[in-house]
Formats: C-alpha cells, sequence, structure tokens
C-alpha cells in the first residue's frame, strides 16, 4: 500500500494497483499505483498527453485497464460499467464540459438526482400521491444543491447558455446530485480567469469539506493544485514519476525536469 | 402542453387526459353528424397521432434511429385482427368492445416484444447502424407474415370488424400523449433525454442508456402495436405490403416535421400528413410527388420540423 | 418481386455462377453506398433509384444503338452500358448538387431524410403516367439468345459474364482509388474533410466525382440487373437497392473490400437459400436476419473499424 492510507488517517477509498492499459501498441497509462483516502484531497498532474484523463476514464470505467486492479471501498471494479461505478459512488466531471444540451440548469442536476430515486416507470405514469411527494423532494434538493453554488438564480436558462466559468461549477454541482464518496475533477479551471480560478479552489476545498468526500483532481494551473491538494502524484507518458505533498513535489529534481521547470516559470 | 405536465407533477395532467377521453366520446357521439369521408380521415389521423408519438419517444427524445416502427405495426395489426376474427363472430355484441380493447392490448403487448427484440441491439450498435438493424427488423417481420398461412400469407387478413371509430383512434391517441409526456417530465424520464443528448455525461450521472433505450424501443413499439389494431379495425383489410418500409418512413417524416422531441409538434404534423393527401386529392397524380418535394424543401429550409425549438436532433 | 431463373437452379456449378453472378452486382451496388457514406457519412437512400434509372436509360438507347451495331451482341451490352454509366453520373452529380451541397454543415439526419425525399421524388415522378408510368416494360434483349452447356450445367451468357465484368471494374476502381491523384484526394476527403480541404484539396470536386463514380456503377448494376430479370419498373431498384445497402454495412460501411465482400456474401446467399425447398420465400428475412447477427459480433461490420469516442 502506498503512502495514501498512512498519510490520511481513514480508510482508503480508491485504489489503483499497477494499472496498464494499451491501445493497441500505445501504452497509455503504465503500471500506475495511486490511492487517495478517505476525506483526502489528491492532484494528479503532468504534461499533455501523459495519461492523466486516461487514468480518470479507468477509475470510471470508460476504459478496462489491460493489466492490473483498480478497487473503490475495497471492492474491485471488476468489468462494472459506468453507471454501476456512479451507483457505487464515484462522480466525474469532464476536460471537455458534458453538459446536457437540451436541458435547463434545474434538469441538468435532476437528472443526476434520479440515481437515487424511489420510484420509476409506473409511477411516473401515474403520477399518484407519492410520486408527486418524491419528485417535490427532488426538486427541493436541487434547489438546495444550486443554491449552494449560487445557481438557483439561473434554474430555468439551457445548461449550455451559461457562462464558461458556471458551467464548469453547474458539472461539479451535478456531480454531486449523485451523492459520490470521490469527485473526481478533470481540468476545472480550464479557461478561467484568475479570479475565477481563486474561487474555484476556495470552492473545491469547500466541496470536500462540506460532503466529507474525497477529491482526485487533474489540473495543469499549478498554483491552483498546489494550494488545494494535500499529495499530488505526477505522470509522465504514463508513469508516475513522483508522489508526495505539494512542497516535496515542488522540490523534486525528475518532476521539474519533466515538467514543473518550464510551467513554473511560465506561471 | 409541456408545462401542463411539468407543474406539480400531480393529479393535474391526469386531470386532463381524463377531460380530454370525455370530450372525445362527447365528439363521437355526435359523429354521425360529421360527413362520412371526412370522418374516416380524422379517425386515421388519431392513428397517425398514436404512431408519429410513439416513434417521437425512441427517435426524438431519446436520439435512436428506428426505421422499424411499420414492423411493429404489423405485429399489432396482424394480432389483433386474428383475435377479433377469431372470437368476434361468436360474441354477443355487447361484449364487442371488450374483445376489441383486449385485441389491442395483445397487439401492443406484441409489438412491445418485438421491440423489446429489436431493443437490444442498441446494447452495441449507434447511429446508423442501429438504423440499419431496425429497418431489417421491420422488414424480417413483413417477410414472416408473407408466409405464414394463418395470416394469410401474401394476401393478408381480411372481413375485419370495422370497429375503429372516432372515440377508439382518439382516446388511444390522447393515452399515447399522455403517456410519453409523463413519462419525459418525470424525474425518472429525464434519463431519455439525457442519454440522447451525451450517452456517456449520462452514464457518468449512474443512468443505465441501454435500460432507457429498450425502454424507449418497447414503450414505442407497444403503442405502435396498439395503433396497428386500429389500423387493422379502420382498413378493415391488411397485408405485408402495407407495413413495408415506406410505412415507417412516413411516420419518420411526421415525427421530423413536428420537430424531434416535441409531442406537441409532433402531432399536428401527424394530423396535417394525414390531411395532406385528401386535399391533394383533385391532383393525385401528382400528390405523392407533391409529398416528396415538400420533405425535400423541409430539410432544405426548415430542418428543425415545423415546430421544432431548436436545430436539434443532430445525431442519427 | 422478380423471378428471373427460366432454368433449374439444383446444379451446384449452376448456382455457384448464379451467386456469383447476383453478389457481384449487389456488390457494384454497395461500392455506391459505401463510397458515398465515406466521403459524406450518410445513406444515400436514393442511390437505388439512379439503378433504376440506369436500367430505363438502357432500355431506351439500347435500340437506337442496336441500329448501329446490329443485333443482340456483346458490343451492344457494353456500349449501352457505357451510355447509361455516363447518363447516371450526371445524374448522380445533379442530385448531389442539388439536394446535398446545400446541407453539407448540417447534421447528418438531415441529409439523410433530404436522401429519403429525393428517393421518393424519383420513384413517384418515374411513375407518373407521362413519365415512365407505373406498370413493368420489357427490357430490351443485349445478349444473343442461349445458355452454355458446361459439366451437365446450364450457365446462362449474362451470369457468366457479370463476375468478369465485375472484376475489371474492380481492378480500375482499384487503380483509381490507390493509385492516382484523384483517388489520393478521395481517401483523404475520407479520412478528415477539413484536414483535406487545408492540403488544398477541392472538397466539393471530389464529393462530386464520388457521386459520379457510385452512380456510374449503379448504372451498370442497373443494367446487368435487368438482363437477368423479366422486365423493369419504377420501383425495381429498391429491393436490390436494400439488399446492397445491407451488404455494405454487412461488410463494414466506408470500406470498399468490404462492400465487395457483403456483397458476394448475401448474393451467394440469397442464391442457395433460394435453392432449399420452404426456405426460398424467406430469402429476405434470411438476408436481413444474416445482417443483424453480424452486427451483433461486429458491430461495425466484417471489415469496419469501431470508432472510439473520445472522453
Amino acid at each position: 500500500m502506498s503512502a495514501a492510507a498512512q498519510n490520511s488517517g481513514g480508510g482508503t477509498v480508491l485504489e489503483l494497483e499497477r494499472v496498464t492499459i494499451r491501445f493497441g501498441g500505445l501504452t497509455a497509462v503504465s503500471e500506475v499505483d495511486l490511492a487517495v483516502g478517505e476525506g483526502e484531497l489528491v492532484g494528479l498532474i503532468g504534461p499533455n498527453g501523459a495519461g492523466k484523463t486516461t487514468v480518470f476514464n479507468l477509475v470510471t470505467g470508460v476504459y478496462q485497464p489491460t493489466e492490473g486492479r483498480i478497487s473503490f471501498d475495497r471492492k474491485p471494479h471488476g468489468r462494472l460499467r459506468p453507471h454501476d461505478l456512479t451507483r457505487r459512488g464515484i462522480a466525474r466531471t469532464f476536460q471537455n464540459i458534458r453538459l446536457f444540451g437540451s436541458m435547463s440548469v434545474f434538469d441538468n442536476v435532476r437528472v443526476a438526482m434520479q440515481l437515487h430515486r424511489r420510484f420509476g416507470f409506473g409511477e411516473a405514469l401515474w403520477r399518484g400521491r407519492l410520486a408527486a411527494k418524491a419528485e417535490g423532494d427532488v426538486a427541493g434538493r436541487v434547489m438546495e444543491l444550486l443554491e449552494i453554488f449560487n445557481l438557483g438564480r439561473v434554474r430555468d436558462e439551457l445548461a449550455t447558455s451559461l457562462p464558461y466559468g458556471d458551467q464548469r461549477r453547474l458539472e461539479i454541482v451535478r456531480a454531486l446530485a449523485t451523492r459520490p464518496r470521490l469527485l473526481l475533477l478533470d481540468e476545472p479551471a480550464a479557461g478561467m480567469n484568475p479570479t475565477e480560478k481563486a474561487a474555484l479552489a476556495q470552492l473545491i476545498v469547500e466541496v470536500q469539506q462540506r460532503f466529507g468526500i474525497s477529491v482526485l483532481l487533474v489540473e495543469h494551473d499549478m498554483r491552483l493544485v498546489m494550494s488545494v491538494c494535500q499529495r499530488i502524484a505526477v505522470l509522465e507518458y504514463g508513469r508516475k514519476i513522483a508522489e508526495g505533498t505539494p512542497q516535496q513535489i515542488q522540490k523534486n529534481p525528475q518532476v521539474i525536469a519533466a515538467y514543473l521547470g518550464k510551467e513554473a516559470s511560465d506561471a | 402542453m409541456e408545462k401542463l405536465m411539468n407543474n406539480g407533477g400531480s393529479n393535474g395532467a391526469k386531470r386532463w387526459l381524463l377531460l380530454g377521453l370525455v370530450l372525445v366520446a362527447v365528439v363521437s357521439a355526435f359523429s354521425g353528424m360529421i360527413n362520412r369521408y371526412y370522418l374516416g380521415v380524422l379517425v386515421e389521423a388519431g392513428v397517425n397521432v398514436t404512431l408519429a408519438v410513439s416513434l417521437n419517444l425512441i427517435n426524438g427524445y431519446t436520439g435512436q434511429f428506428s426505421l422499424g416502427h411499420g414492423g411493429f405495426m404489423a405485429v399489432g395489426a396482424y394480432l389483433a385482427a386474428k383475435l377479433t376474427l377469431l372470437f368476434g363472430p361468436a360474441l354477443p355484441p355487447a361484449l364487442q368492445p371488450v374483445l376489441f380493447a383486449g385485441a389491442l392490448l395483445c397487439g401492443g403487448m406484441g409489438a412491445a416484444l418485438a421491440g423489446l427484440l429489436v431493443g437490444v441491439p442498441s446494447l452495441r450498435l449507434r447511429g446508423d447502424y442501429l438504423a440499419v438493424v431496425t429497418l431489417a427488423f421491420g422488414e424480417i417481420i413483413r417477410v414472416v407474415f408473407q408466409n405464414s398461412p394463418a395470416f394469410g400469407a401474401a394476401t393478408g387478413l381480411s372481413g375485419i370488424a370495422p370497429w375503429t371509430n372516432f372515440f377508439w383512434s382518439w382516446s388511444v391517441a390522447l393515452v399515447t400523449v399522455y403517456v410519453v409526456l409523463a413519462l419525459v417530465h418525470s424525474t425518472y424520464g429525464r434519463g431519455f433525454l439525457a442519454v440522447n443528448d451525451d450517452e456517456i455525461a449520462a452514464s457518468a450521472m449512474g443512468i443505465n442508456p441501454v435500460r432507457y433505450k429498450v425502454t424507449a424501443f418497447v414503450v414505442g413499439a407497444f403503442f405502435a402495436g396498439v395503433a396497428g389494431g386500429l389500423f387493422a379495425h379502420l382498413k378493415r383489410a391488411i397485408n405485408p405490403e402495407g407495413f413495408n418500409f415506406m410505412r415507417s418512413i412516413d411516420v419518420v417524416v411526421m415525427v421530423i416535421l413536428g420537430g424531434m422531441g416535441n409531442t406537441a409538434g409532433v402531432v399536428v404534423a401527424a394530423v396535417l400528413l394525414t390531411l395532406l393527401p385528401e386535399l391533394l386529392r383533385g391532383f393525385s397524380e401528382y400528390r405523392m410527388i407533391v409529398y416528396s418535394l415538400l420533405i425535400i424543401t423541409l430539410m432544405l429550409l426548415r430542418p428543425q420540423g415545423l415546430f421544432g425549438r431548436s436545430s436539434k436532433g443532430g445525431r442519427l | 418481386m422478380l423471378s428471373f431463373d427460366p432454368f433449374e437452379l439444383n446444379h451446384p456449378v449452376q448456382q455457384f455462377i448464379n451467386g456469383l453472378a447476383l453478389g457481384s452486382i449487389y456488390a457494384l451496388i454497395a461500392l455506391g453506398y459505401t463510397m458515398v457514406y465515406g466521403v459524406l457519412r450518410f445513406i444515400n437512400f436514393a442511390h437505388a433509384d439512379v439503378l433504376m434509372l440506369g436500367a430505363y436509360a438502357a432500355a431506351f438507347v439500347a435500340p437506337v444503338l442496336a441500329g448501329f451495331l446490329g443485333g443482340p451482341s456483346l458490343l451492344l451490352l457494353f456500349a449501352t452500358v457505357l451510355v447509361a454509366a455516363v447518363v447516371c453520373a450526371g445524374i448522380g452529380m445533379l442530385i448531389e448538387a442539388l439536394a446535398y451541397r446545400p446541407l453539407r454543415a448540417r447534421p447528418k439526419l438531415t441529409v439523410l431524410i433530404t436522401a429519403i425525399g429525393v428517393s421518393l421524388f424519383i420513384e413517384f415522378t418515374a411513375q407518373h403516367p407521362a413519365v415512365f408510368g407505373a406498370k413493368t416494360r420489357p427490357f430490351p434483349q443485349l445478349l444473343p439468345a442461349g445458355n452454355l452447356e458446361f459439366a451437365g450445367a446450364t450457365l446462362s451468357r449474362v451470369d457468366l459474364l457479370i463476375p468478369v465484368v465485375t472484376v475489371l471494374l474492380l481492378a480500375g476502381l482499384w487503380v483509381l482509388v490507390q493509385r492516382t491523384r484523384m483517388g489520393m484526394a478521395m481517401r483523404a476527403v475520407s479520412f478528415n474533410q477539413n484536414a483535406a480541404s487545408l492540403m488544398g484539396v477541392n472538397n466539393n470536386r471530389i464529393i462530386s466525382f464520388t457521386f459520379g463514380l457510385g452512380s456510374a456503377l449503379a448504372a451498370v448494376a442497373g443494367v446487368l440487373y435487368s438482363v437477368r430479370s423479366s422486365g423493369i419498373d419504377p420501383l425495381m431498384g429498391i429491393r436490390p437497392g436494400l439488399i446492397a445497402f445491407s451488404a455494405a454495412v454487412v461488410g463494414g460501411i466506408g470500406d470498399l473490400g468490404g462492400a465487395v465482400l457483403g456483397g458476394l456474401l448475401l448474393g451467394m446467399l440469397e442464391t442457395y437459400a433460394g435453392g432449399v425447398e420452404g426456405l426460398s420465400n424467406y430469402r429476405d428475412a434470411i438476408s436481413f436476419g444474416m445482417l443483424v447477427v453480424i452486427l451483433l459480433f461486429r458491430p461495425a461490420g466484417l471489415l469496419g473499424r469501431a470508432q472510439v469516442e473520445k472522453v
């Protein structure tokens, strides 16, 4: 077991053991070990094409690893599909925003709520008192979440008509609506200006504390990652080349050579 | 109509459905006053509304592209007609509506079963490929009927009781509209739209896309089957050629014309397209040419349909 | 439905040649579907009607040509096919320019529906009494009558000729696609339209050429199909069109080799199923059933490669 579980004190939520995936001849991720502890905020960084998003896709079941093992809550992923894993408690956002374009802000979140609904096809048709109450509950919880993120006032807007930053936040709200225990954020600050980024950093920490969940964060913006993450893992060419606290990573010569050196001087 | 289903999600919509059914019954009671010919067209319009609205669940809301609605319709038409032909003559007139309702339900269920079969390939197939498979299924169903002596083989069934009237046709249409709207406006049913919008994001939200797609196929096919049963008891004779690929295309055109995923628009389009051939009756030689030109012009000028809100539905 | 087998179908050699001939025709039609799909990513429903127009063009021009060339002969067949191919290439390019080009940037579904509209327009216009009329009309005799005897099998000249013609056309097509600038441009457009146009390829010209080429092949198939059948009518293209289109999908739509493979497969299957007592009425169901089964196991067809969506 890696340093993760020891650091966090609590149990390990997510664990990758020597995970490898190959697409044809290309090894996108190679023998990566990674663990995220309960309530931990872990950063995953690396140059473009290092395999960060591929790791996300492996963890969420979009891809199956060629070798190695992924487990969540000590239960192995096996061949579970993405929606099964969401049910288990893994939620994600996407690098290229994937909101439901035909739906309102409200409905985008409502759709994510249906995972825990107590009624389905039959009730939807009969529309009896119970269904009405359940729908009312769902609506209440959707609004609650939207208000926390200051999106309540745009509930009826088309999701894709929101400003970019709001869309990114809506994706986080939508993911939270599935009541995850682990939240994967794929470059949430992409395309944001410095003010928005600062607000986002605060938001991520808030979310993690308020909902008591673990977060795995892929991000290019070093300042953001360094400021919010307790621990950082670095990928290069699909391999993990370093892991440690933000301070350790900043000083790691290998990381500086691969990535930080250039980025840090830009930033 | 959309607003109606949203409000509270409670009994409001159901009340409107009941009111609609009463209205249909009243009109039906006075239908003797309507010119027989126009009445026939109106009854057929109701059948087409059912077909189009149910296909809209599959093609419009869920974003699959089914070209098999003619096949589902055939299953319903043949099953229902066979049942009433078998049991109808022996029955006292008072029980005929019961038999008819039962036959329509059986037809719908048979079609739903076919819909389940067709929906299963959606596990693996997308877009064009799924469209091709639905087309193939529709054709297979037709060929099977064409070769079944029990269903009259190539000549089909005739002498079917003329039980489809204004009441039956439009109450089924109303129920279909209600079911589709109630579904897609519920929290459960928003999943259909999510699958249409972005399958990957939908599954990341815990939605099982396959289950939703298969459900859409089953529900859509059920109502296509009921519509088939109505059709059989309206035309009084059916044959396999009547349910070929062209029939499926007709329904697809209604959905496109109305606007994918826009139930109100699809209802209007189904009625309009039923009336159109009648309006062009004077130029019967040209009416199908006009029909095809209408499709082309519509696609060139207004691809989102006459009543579509946006250019959604880009997916095949 | 047309039945065009004047003799018993049970001899193995005969059945094989028959299947090969029918499969070749399907392959020629399937190539058109697949080429258009390659450059524009949509199913050109009007393709089957171009085939029908090719047959009618041949029926009109053959008597005129026969006046110059004498009676039925190989030469007459080739001359007729040539004229039909040129006419249909023009029609195909016209359809593309009028109906599909204005929709270039639109969703594929829009183009697909338009194609259905074009198909209906051609069919219904052709059925109009002032055009061809709805009735079946005889197709002129292009080849001398008579069959060849071989090892106890009776083989029709057409059936022997069709695979030969097809192989020649395929060889030509292969050279065109693999060895010429035009072919390279076609492959480039099919691979990535934006990149191709950045590289200086005139996309519209290539797409137009592809339509012309596919339509010419459909015309050849239409003439050969008509020679084998008892007559032609405005809806004659629908059935071979549907089967050939299934063939293209079975092979992996967008893949030229796949179209040929799928065509031969479905042609053979249909011929052999037709020879079995009790199955012959189900031959369409069998072809479509095979389509479904193959797609379930190979969702992108036999030779097609599945496209993985990037997340």
